[in-house]
């Protein structure tokens, strides 16, 4: 891996040794989204056209998602967090399949970086949202002083599943990401020019496909600490 | 009765050939006084590791395929619903293999016994 070394357009503005690849393809991505959002902002209209039309369609599809799977009450709340998600690996992850840049997302410190605060969201909107009877949540399916020894092996096995949230979430779209970049490079040193183009196509829609998945799945981890006992 | 006579015969004809791979590595290893015997093993390992995981993988992905187009002849006005349902459960079994390519990656770059072995 030592002898594949790329060069990227980024290592003409920032040097990269002083500044990882991750962090300043991980800015370019916050700098394409604030632009875009201005951009629309400028001639925003009723009907939309163009740009705007494109993503109100994203932003629609979430919101769809979010309010079906989380609830009126608390989905316009956690809408937000769960959106800028979605746009940041969905940008990121395109962003791997222009020759010269590299994917943020292609590094797990990026990934671990929205994972936690997903995990660590769960928790706070779970305690805030139900009070110390959060703790039923851990405790399975039987509530009684008989039950004990089932609570406390439910309550382990569940912490368990928690902790595994986060480091799933992380090494399944690191997983992707990196596979793919990969495997273009061991297919373009071995047959290059029209094998290595097929693969790019699968890549685009790996790359949608794993933004969709972050977003549901930490959709449906705070849906199931936000859901009320009614 | 047939086929745990083949079952154990493979079993005993796949160590028979894998026991010359391990003594001949490592006796390379000890001549030499480097770790190439960690560099071996780990790449027998990738290797199996990559493949029993994709093995899985398929028969997993292969199984929720043929549901899906049986959901969708059945009622081919579904086909959007069950589509989508589709792509979020093949994501999900895919993840399970890019766990086991993960782990081969370890293995082969980050070299996780160096500075022992050093």
């Amino acid at each position: 891996m030592e002898a594949l070394h790329e060069t990227l357009l980024m290592d003409a503005i920032v040097n990269p040794e002083k500044i990882p690849h991750n962090v300043s393809h991980a800015f370019l991505v916050c700098i394409i989204l604030i632009l875009v959002a201005l951009v629309i902002r400028k001639s925003i209209r009723l009907v939309p056209k163009g740009t705007q039309n494109f993503v109100e369609v994203i932003t629609e599809a979430i919101l769809n998602l979010v309010e079906e799977n989380i609830g009126h009450h608390w989905g316009k709340t956690l809408f937000p967090f769960i959106c800028t998600i979605f746009m940041f690996i969905l940008v990121g992850n395109c962003m791997g399949l222009i020759p010269g840049f590299t994917a943020p997302t292609a590094n797990i410190n990026t990934n671990a970086a929205m994972a936690v605060p997903v995990f660590l969201a769960t928790h706070y909107y779970g305690i805030r949202v139900n009070g110390i009877k959060y703790i039923n949540h851990f405790l399975g399916p039987v509530r009684s002083i008989f039950a004990l020894p089932l609570m406390i092996l439910m309550f382990v096995v569940e912490f368990v599943g928690h902790l595994a949230r986060p480091l799933t979430l992380t090494v399944r779209l690191f997983g992707n990401m990196i596979a793919k970049h990969i495997l273009l490079l061991v297919l373009a040193i071995l047959a290059p020019w029209i094998i290595p183009t097929s693969i790019l196509a699968l890549g685009v829609l790996v790359s949608v496909v794993q933004a969709f998945v972050f977003t549901l799945l930490a959709t449906l981890y705070l849906a199931g600490a936000v859901e009320e006992a009614h | 009765m047939k086929k745990t006579v083949v079952a154990i015969s493979l079993t005993l004809i796949l160590l028979w050939v894998l026991a010359p791979l391990c003594f001949a590595a490592e006796a390379e290893a000890a001549a030499k006084g480097s770790n190439v015997f960690y560099y071996a093993m780990a790449a027998l390992a990738a290797g199996i590791g990559v493949g029993i995981g994709a093995l899985g993988c398929g028969i997993g992905q292969g199984v929720a395929t043929s549901k899906a187009c049986e959901g969708i002849a059945r009622n081919p006005g579904a086909s959007g619903k069950i589509t989508t349902s589709l792509i979020i459960g093949l994501a999900m079994v895919e993840s399970l293999t890019i766990y086991a390519l993960v782990v081969a990656l370890i293995i082969l770059f980050v070299n996780p016994f160096g500075k022992l072995l050093q």
